[in-house]
């Protein structure tokens, strides 16, 4: 049976699957808060807001992840932001800031897309009720965006969701870093990879088959 | 250390290797997407269904596995072919991973761009009697290429940063060259930051050069179907 091999090493695939599943669930909801901010500022009033916010999204989209999760695990311990890489929690927790910093950066650009989607005049008709600039964000422009980004979102998800993989260059155990444990015990490498790309294929074809669904319903509205 | 010029041209040795392996990547895999974007808009029940199961498994799956499956088993897989001593360079290897990944996006990519023509298009190379290969060759395809050209470069930028991966499994691309400087000097963070902003540049002006250009009118559901395999498939 392809994939067999799982069941031999049940501790390492099967813990690592659950490692996998935790980053990228942390790392999309991180993605989410960074994106969403970062959305916000980029089409606030205030220009040097702005600036920063196409900044970051160009530097963090036009550099490869690798580099990043390095720098933050190499670079920002020697210029004084420690977070100890000593315990395997810390570790993760660096990897899932790193995953939130990167996939951020693509949320922030299609949050702004569905930000600059809304229709204008709700956003004066709520200004002249006398709402604040925050509160029209929070009550009006905000609600709005969230049903055309749906599907944009859940794509991003998937990229996250296979992105994970690289957190093993920085010492996480995860689905690849398993396969790669595994090979090297066994020498089975045909095995060992297709069992750890069926566990990714566990993750990734259902949502795609939900994004695609979702998909066909909203084409109308995006 | 920085005004040595060794260490400057041990970035650029790194740069070429990276640029070259990009290079051959895309152009392997433009190849071998085309063929699959055929396949899967074959009438034909057994071309069409191995290339749908080939474009969703293989973009369903991360980018990394790939590479490491290639430096891993890689050799074993041609040996069938080329000989029981045959040793897959470490070179090809990478070439190998990236390709794989990146035929299955663009198979996706040359999709859309074919589908969002006119079907008015293709009615009526066949009623003028063509066949369904010339209306491919001479009808549809350079239409369809010549719209999808922003969409190829950007996915080459991915590809690009894509490279960064392929020092994993010994490539001595841009980011591993840079990895052997600061372990050297211990200096990661100088070291980091100036890869970080050659790769920038570079990806940067890419991109921006494909969003600038605009090659034909894109319908709103194909650019739509764009975005989003620049989003899911976007490796890292």
């Amino acid at each position: 049976m392809p994939g067999g091999i799982a069941f031999e090493f049940p501790q390492l695939y099967f813990t690592a699957f659950w490692v996998t599943i935790q980053l990228s669930i942390l790392g999309l909801l991180s993605a989410l808060i960074i994106g969403t901010v970062v959305a916000v500022m980029r089409v606030s009033p205030f220009a040097p807001l702005r600036w920063i916010g196409a900044a970051y999204v160009e530097f963090f989209r036009n550099t490869p992840l690798v580099v990043q999760l390095f720098f933050l695990f190499l670079g920002l311990p020697l210029v004084g932001f420690r977070f100890s890489t000593d315990t395997f929690e810390h570790i993760f927790r660096g990897a899932a800031i790193g995953m939130g910093l990167y996939h951020g950066a693509y949320v922030a650009e299609v949050v702004r897309g569905g930000l600059l989607g809304v229709d204008r005049g709700q956003i004066e008709a709520a200004r002249s009720l006398g709402l604040s600039y925050p509160q029209m964000l929070l009550y009006v422009q905000l609600p709005q965006t969230f049903r055309s980004v749906i599907p944009p979102l859940a794509n991003i998800g998937i990229a996250l969701v296979k992105n994970t993989s690289l957190a093993s260059t920085i010492g996480v155990t995860e689905l690849l870093f398993a396969a790669e444990i595994v090979e090297s015990r066994t020498f089975r490498a045909q095995e060992a990879f297709i069992a750890a790309a069926l566990l990714y294929l566990a993750l990734t074809i259902p949502l795609g088959i939900a994004v695609n669904a979702l998909e066909r319903r909203m084409l109308v509205v995006r | 250390m920085f005004l040595d010029p060794a260490i400057w041209g041990f970035f650029f040795e790194g740069l070429r290797e990276t640029i070259y392996l990009a290079l051959v990547s895309v152009a392997l895999s433009f190849v071998v997407g085309l063929l699959f974007a055929l396949g899967r808009l074959s009438r034909r029940r057994w071309i069409r269904w191995p290339s749908i199961f080939y474009i969703e498994a293989v973009r369903a799956l991360p980018v990394l596995l790939l590479i490491v499956y290639f430096f891993i088993n890689g050799s074993a897989l041609f040996r069938p072919i080329f000989g029981a001593d045959f040793e897959l360079p470490t070179f090809w290897a990478g070439v190998l991973g990236l390709s794989m990944y990146s035929s299955a996006v663009l198979a996706e990519i040359i999709r859309a761009g074919i589908v969002s023509l006119p079907r008015g298009q293709t009615e009526a190379a066949r009623a003028l009697g063509l066949s369904h290969a010339q209306t491919m060759r001479s009808v549809i395809l350079p239409q369809a290429l010549r719209l999808m050209v922003p969409a190829v470069m950007a996915q080459l930028t991915t590809v690009i940063k894509d490279t960064s991966l392929v020092g994993t499994i010994g490539i001595f691309e841009l980011l591993r060259q840079g990895r052997t400087i600061y372990t050297q000097f211990f200096n990661p963070v100088e070291v980091l930051l100036i890869v970080a902003t050659i790769y920038f540049v570079i990806c940067f002006s890419l991109s921006l050069a494909s969003r600038r250009l605009e090659l034909g009118y894109v319908p709103k559901a194909a650019r739509i179907k764009i975005q989003d395999i620049a989003l899911r498939d976007q490796a890292a």
